[in-house]
């Protein structure tokens, strides 16, 4: 009875779960050993799990506890661990106040001041430090990218900063570095923007700590290498590729792009595929290929633009870690300079900037 | 030559939050070590807490670890990854040794489930020249040939071999010689 009792509570704590992390105390996955079990149990636990998933339907959802609400929880611990999984080194009231949100000085006091005593709470919120996090993040990210990406204009520096900052980004970067449940919060399961908002204070914390250099390979660390993989190309794309492109050559003095069918094949099917090559001043540029002439245009179009931005498929892998060493201060520099718009854009004005 | 009989589940190799790029952040969260203090199957894991944990600990400092005694129950190990996931160990009769053979093993996993990996490598960046289609390589003179065309139309002319540039080279010694011979 004690051994049937005991394998249900382990099972109801230890549940099944859906897709999505921080759901609830499920998801366990179980180093499997040979068990031999009655031939009761896999019946009851089955009946069990049927009633479980019909209370779940009725209640819209698994129970879900914030992990602070478990016997084994220790605060003073996982702050301590936090800023060494990271490798940092936090001012302790900086870390905790960046990790405080209003809505919970909000619920503590009101809930003190319920029972009736009186409230002489120390919380700081993470309000300022979450704007100047913010702030110092977008820096470091611009500094970043234009120093990676010297010959690419600003409207595609901006696509990717945008991204780079975007809730969905952030949100998941705080997530894996263990923030859900670190932070001091009202709402449970917490939204997306307290997710954003603990983050940049966490970063604004660390340049507070630590310095703003460590804080810049910091955001370098964890925030810039979600770039990595991602399609710079499909972030950003001027809307008119062959105006930009006539634009460009004619500032450089160069001829005229002319634009000629290279190879096509299956012309009457729906499978048809065109190659237009992009010449200027008989030098072959680029070529692109498309489902129809002038999307094939087009792409050639485009295809020249990122051979002048430097942006191909085949271009450099981006650096980081120890590859960053030789031009952090060069990103430090680079942060107050925009680089050159799409409508200014002309290849001797990249070059001089490059280191 | 299948996987289908097994119950794994099959992936290509990830990491969390290209962990390792930028900085490698270890990503056990926390462990809970839930031991008996008195029964024999706990032996094992009571005499590790006692030798090797602290060590263990400050070797790892980004990972809380929880002792929870609890009597009457066999020992287990509970590792919470930076992910959300879980992985549950019985370390019920272990020994030391085995506690931290297991321990460090947890050390060294994200949370991602254990799957059969399809390839042992990844990369985000399988081309760099192009992936190959039919005109590539193609010569542009196909695009205004009219066919059966003089030259393409006939077996690729790759040039003479070493060999028989070679024998070209000799049969031309061989046609000088008799006119010096006269001499000899």
């Amino acid at each position: 009875m004690a051994a049937l009792w005991k394998t249900c509570h382990q099972c109801l704590r230890y549940g099944f779960s859906n897709a999505s992390i921080y759901t609830s105390i499920t998801a366990v996955n179980v180093i499997s050993k040979r068990n031999f079990k009655a031939h009761w149990v896999a019946p009851t636990l089955r009946e069990l799990q049927r009633r479980k998933v019909i209370e779940e339907d009725r209640n819209g959802g698994p129970k879900i506890f914030h992990r602070s609400t478990f016997l084994e929880w220790n605060y003073d611990a996982e702050i301590f661990a936090f800023s060494n999984r990271l490798g940092e080194k936090f001012n302790d009231s900086s870390l905790r106040a960046a990790l405080t949100h209003k809505s919970y000085i909000e619920r503590e006091t009101a809930r003190l001041s319920d029972i009736g005593v009186e409230s002489n709470l120390q919380f700081h919120d993470n309000e300022a430090l979450a704007k100047k996090g913010g702030e110092i993040m977008s820096k470091f990210i611009n500094g970043y990218l234009r120093a990676v990406f010297t010959q690419v204009p600003e409207e595609l520096i901006r696509a990717m900063h945008d991204f780079l900052t975007s809730n969905a980004t952030l949100e998941t970067v705080a997530k894996h570095i263990g923030l859900g449940d670190l932070m001091l919060c009202a709402d449970f399961p917490c939204k997306t923007e307290t997710y954003v908002k603990s983050f940049k204070a966490v970063v604004a914390a660390l340049a507070e700590s630590s310095g703003e250099e460590r804080a810049r390979i910091f955001v370098q660390d964890l925030v810039v290498t979600q770039l990595y993989g991602q399609d710079v190309n499909e972030l950003w794309n001027p809307v008119d590729p062959v105006g930009n492109l006539t634009a460009i050559l004619k500032r450089e003095g160069k001829a005229e792009p002319e634009f000629r069918l290279i190879r096509q094949a299956g012309s009457n099917s729906i499978l048809a595929v065109y190659y237009v090559g992009v010449y200027s001043d008989k030098n072959f540029i680029s070529e692109g290929a498309g489902e129809s002439l002038e999307v094939a245009k087009e792409m050639a179009a485009r295809e020249a633009l990122k051979k002048l931005f430097h942006t191909e498929d085949s271009m450099r892998a981006l650096p980081f870690g120890r590859q960053l060493k030789n031009i952090q201060s060069r990103i430090a520099q680079l942060e107050n300079q925009p680089n050159v718009p799409l409508s200014e854009w002309i290849s001797q004005k990249v070059m001089s900037a490059v280191h | 030559m299948s996987n289908s009989h097994l119950f794994l589940p099959s992936g290509f190799l990830r990491t969390p939050l290209q962990n390792g790029l930028g900085r490698y952040i270890p990503q056990l969260q926390r462990i809970t070590l839930k031991f008996c203090k008195n029964h024999g199957g706990s032996r094992g894991v009571r005499d590790f807490i006692e030798s090797d944990l602290m060590e263990f600990a400050k070797t790892n400092p980004g990972t809380v670890v929880y002792l929870k005694p609890r009597r009457h129950r066999s020992p287990c190990m509970v590792a919470e990854y930076l992910n959300g996931e879980r992985e549950y160990l019985s370390c019920h009769e272990f020994s030391r040794d085995e506690v931290h053979k297991w321990l460090s093993y947890m050390c060294t996993r994200s949370g991602i489930p254990v799957m059969r990996f399809r390839k042992y490598q990844h990369t985000d960046y399988p081309t760099v020249q192009g992936v190959w289609n039919p005109f590539t390589h193609q010569a542009p003179e196909i695009n205004v040939a009219e066919f059966p065309h003089g030259v393409l139309s006939k077996p690729i002319d790759h040039g003479q071999t070493a060999t028989e540039q070679l024998i070209e080279i000799f049969k031309k010694t061989q046609i000088e010689d008799p006119v010096n011979k006269p001499s000899n």
